[in-house]
């Protein structure tokens, strides 16, 4: 469409009508629209990135993530634990306030940790909080947490949005219409489906989170509205409704062009994509034929075609930022891109050109990773795989998969691109530990590595030990990694939006948020 | 007159009662185990509060039962809750069943607006040229799919003119989503009108008035119209339907906060009760519709009221 947009902006004047007027951001407002909403403002009853994103502004955690994706003091300034790892005791900072002007202390540690384990509701993500049996407040300022057995994983958890500490004066409607807790922001109001009102909390102390400000947001307010539309919050940003949104895929060169807008790619976002296979029957059953597709791709080169430089290839099971991912490493495991040692191995397993392997080739929809599963399909076809992209939701494809895996006769295999992100190597534990995830591969000896990746208190013992998961995984080419970031990670920014950024793990941060003119 | 109302009522009765039954149904004809569909994506739940949630929805009961379960909640009002974020799903759907009623009406208020007096005058002047233009732009109307004349409005009122807001709610958020269902559904009622009034015109009593020297307005009036916009509102009546429904690509283009928007998402992330919730309130609106239509009907044809 061609349109003259300067007359038409005169005529728009000359009756008088204003741009804008219609927004219902004030001022010091501060307008992200995102794609979706949250699940729910309870931090026990979702798990969802949308929801996450929005609990790391109203409330804080124990720990907080440096640049690095590692965990460092935040409402905890300290903490201990006993030599075998089940006992931690924390010590928190002094002065730290609820929204609703009560002090935050142990007894507000406990409140959250027993609503996690509560017998009746118990937290979506109790399993990672790990075995804890009892948070025992030491005085108001020193929470002591024993834990059945060691869980090393519990750190890094300790310093994700998962584990908000939520103050024990929410009473009804938490959730829905309250969610008092410390974070640099204040609920006001959330209409689901629609928009989430916030109010800057004027008491909040920065200990540890990623922010200059060690105070107070400098705007008063931050309004996360839900567009779903890529192009309309392409629209709203051009109009000024909207000051930071997820641009369309297709429109970001353009965008960068122009210079009209700023794109922000978030690092260190923990988010994995990769090959897994349907391992209990043929052709995927046979560790040749899994290396044969691993060998067959070239993730560098279609990632670059279909993301150009937002998205880079992944050595690793787990992505950068996150403990243990050593691209280096990794790199000497991954099976590379090789077409005729693909080949090879498709000639030893039986097939040809002429008698292609077929399987089905599972991807989720959306952030166009279809057009990427058909670069793949092209490279796959050129050493004789013969792969049928079905695509659907992530909903279904984490079903599809179970079933793949569950099904167990039958010569037309099954592989997906799957996506997972997490904060610590601990995922691979529910992707690879008996029974697994998604029913797929698992085997004795690797189950007895992953178990001491949970129990390991040495940094550099537990390191060396996901790393040797990392190799079984890769050398035998049941977790193929293909890049990373794959979702959500892209930003655009109007240019009187001055210090926004998102830290490790797509939490993006308003505190140091200043809107020019 | 009440007798055929009654007869209309009962049989909207047994339509919502078969809902329910295919409401409780509907989660078994997934394939698969729906709790563990629900919860792939959640790394720490463990296996207890998956057999929990399995309880908790009576999917551990023989289906007999879970219906009796599921009936007995629902004679209280509760619909049960959210898989995602636990709230009650009453509430979750009375949020924006307004929405999407008010988004309904008015792109009904405009289609009809638009679309019977388009209808009226091509039958009015029947192969003019002045007909044939409308309908050329009556089949472009029904043509031109939802996303894109959204898209162009869009970008036309609130991208370049600035006059209208991109996203939102509020009174001026309704402007834009309720054009483009409404312009749509004028080109289906021009086209249905227009059909329905030649219809009548050639009818004998009709041809009679206009035999007998009735000046032509009059015998439009007070014959042509009552008889020719029977279809129209039967056609009212489906198409509303319709929007309640089938508004989501104009509620993504516009953030507007309604029901079908819910109900897609819902599906995309296996929120069963969600699903059930709206499956059930839908069909209560539909049936409430099709019997305000009916009573219509037998307004504006006595031929009914009599059957």
């Amino acid at each position: 469409m061609i349109l003259r947009r300067n007359s038409l902006r005169r005529l728009a004047g000359a009756a008088g009508i204003v741009a804008g007027l219609t927004s219902s951001a004030a001022a010091g407002d501060i307008v992200w629209a995102r794609y979706g909403d949250i699940d729910s403002l309870d931090p026990h009853r979702a798990t969802s990135t949308l929801s996450l994103q929005v609990w790391s502004l109203l409330y804080d955690t124990l720990l907080a993530t440096d640049a690095e994706g590692l965990p460092v003091p935040h409402l905890a300034k300290s903490w201990t634990s006993n030599e075998e790892g089940t006992e931690y005791t924390f010590s928190l900072q002094d002065g730290v306030m609820c929204h609703d002007g009560t002090p935050l202390d142990a007894n507000d540690v406990k409140y959250t940790i027993d609503a996690a384990f509560s017998e009746e509701t118990p937290s979506v993500t109790k399993g990672s909080w790990g075995p804890i049996t009892s948070a025992e407040v030491i005085d108001p300022l020193t929470i002591k947490l024993t834990l059945e057995k060691p869980f090393v994983a519990m750190i890094p958890f300790l310093a994700d949005s998962f584990s908000s500490i939520i103050c024990d004066s929410n009473g009804d409607g938490f959730g829905t219409t309250t969610a008092i807790g410390s974070g640099p922001w204040k609920l006001v109001s959330w209409t689901k489906g629609d928009r989430i009102v916030l109010e800057k909390n004027p008491d909040y102390k920065n200990f540890g989170k990623l922010a200059e400000n060690p105070g107070a947001p400098h705007e008063d307010g931050l309004i996360i509205a839900v567009v779903p539309e890529p192009q309309a919050r392409l629209a709203a940003l051009k109009t000024g409704e909207v000051h930071i949104a997820e641009p369309p895929f297709d429109d970001v060169p353009s965008i960068k062009e122009s210079g009209e807008l700023d794109i922000i790619v978030a690092e260190n976002t923990g988010q994995n994509v990769f090959w897994e296979f349907a391992v209990h029957r043929p052709p995927f059953n046979d560790k040749r034929a899994r290396l044969a597709v691993a060998h067959a791709t070239d993730a560098a080169a279609a990632i670059s075609l279909i993301y150009g430089d937002l998205s880079v290839q992944e050595n690793c099971p787990v992505s950068r930022g996150v403990f243990g991912n050593d691209q280096d490493f990794c790199a000497q495991y991954r099976p590379g891109y090789d077409p005729e040692k693909s080949k090879a191995l498709l000639a030893e397993l039986g097939y040809s050109m002429d008698k292609p392997l077929e399987t089905a080739l599972l991807v989720w929809t959306g952030g166009n990773r279809q057009k990427l599963g058909e670069v793949f399909q092209a490279q796959l076809a050129e050493v004789g795989i013969k792969a049928s992209i079905e695509i659907m939701d992530i909903g279904s494809l984490n079903a599809r998969v179970r079933q793949e895996n569950e099904t167990t006769t039958g010569t037309t295999g099954s592989m997906d691109m799957m996506t997972w992100s997490w904060y610590d190597p601990d995922i691979l534990y529910a992707l690879w530990h008996t029974p697994g995830a998604y029913r797929g591969y698992t085997s004795p000896e690797l189950d007895a590595m992953l178990d001491e990746t949970r129990v390991l208190t040495d940094q550099d013992a537990r390191k060396a030990k996901v790393q040797e998961v990392f190799k079984y995984l890769l050398e035998n080419a049941i977790h193929v990694p293909l890049y990373t970031p794959g979702w959500e990670w892209v930003f655009a920014v109007r240019p009187e939006v001055d210090g926004f950024f998102v830290a490790p793990f797509v939490y993006p941060n308003f505190s140091d948020v200043k809107l020019g003119g | 007159m009440w007798r055929f109302l009654g007869t209309r009522l009962a049989m909207g009765a047994l339509t919502i009662w078969i809902t329910t039954i295919l409401v409780t149904l509907l989660i078994h004809a997934v394939p698969g185990d729906p709790v563990q569909i629900m919860y792939a994506q959640s790394q720490g739940t463990t296996p207890e509060q998956i057999e929990e949630v399995r309880r908790s929805l009576g999917l551990d009961r023989p289906i007999p039962v879970q219906y009796a379960m599921f009936i007995e909640r629902l004679l209280h009002g509760d619909l049960g809750n959210t898989i995602r974020g636990g709230q009650p799903v009453l509430d979750v759907i009375m949020q924006r069943l307004p929405n999407t009623l008010i988004l309904a009406c008015a792109a009904m208020f405009i289609a009809i607006l638009i679309g019977v007096p388009i209808g009226f005058l091509a039958a009015y002047r029947e192969g003019s040229v002045v007909d044939i233009s409308l309908m050329v732009l009556a089949i472009a109307g029904i043509s031109m799919p939802h996303f894109w004349l959204g898209l162009m409005l869009l970008f036309f009122f609130a991208l370049e003119l600035g006059w209208l807001p991109v996203s939102g709610s509020g009174p001026l958020n309704l402007i834009l989503p309720a054009l483009t269902l409404g312009l749509s559904n004028a080109a289906i009622f021009a086209r249905l009108t227009r059909s329905s009034m030649i219809d009548v015109m050639s009818q004998d009593y009709v041809q009679t008035a206009f035999a007998k020297g009735l000046p032509k307005a009059l015998v439009l009036r007070r014959h042509v119209l009552r008889a020719g916009l029977l279809p129209v509102v039967t056609m009212m009546g489906l198409q509303f339907a319709f929007m309640m429904g089938g508004t989501i690509v104009v509620e993504n283009i516009f953030s507007w906060n309604g029901v079908g928007r819910m109900a897609v998402e819902a599906i995309f992330q296996r929120d069963y009760p969600i699903i059930q919730g709206f499956i059930l309130t839908f069909s209560v609106v539909v049936v409430t519709v099709a019997i305000v239509i009916d009573a219509l009907y037998a307004v504006l044809d006595p031929r009914i009221r009599r059957a």
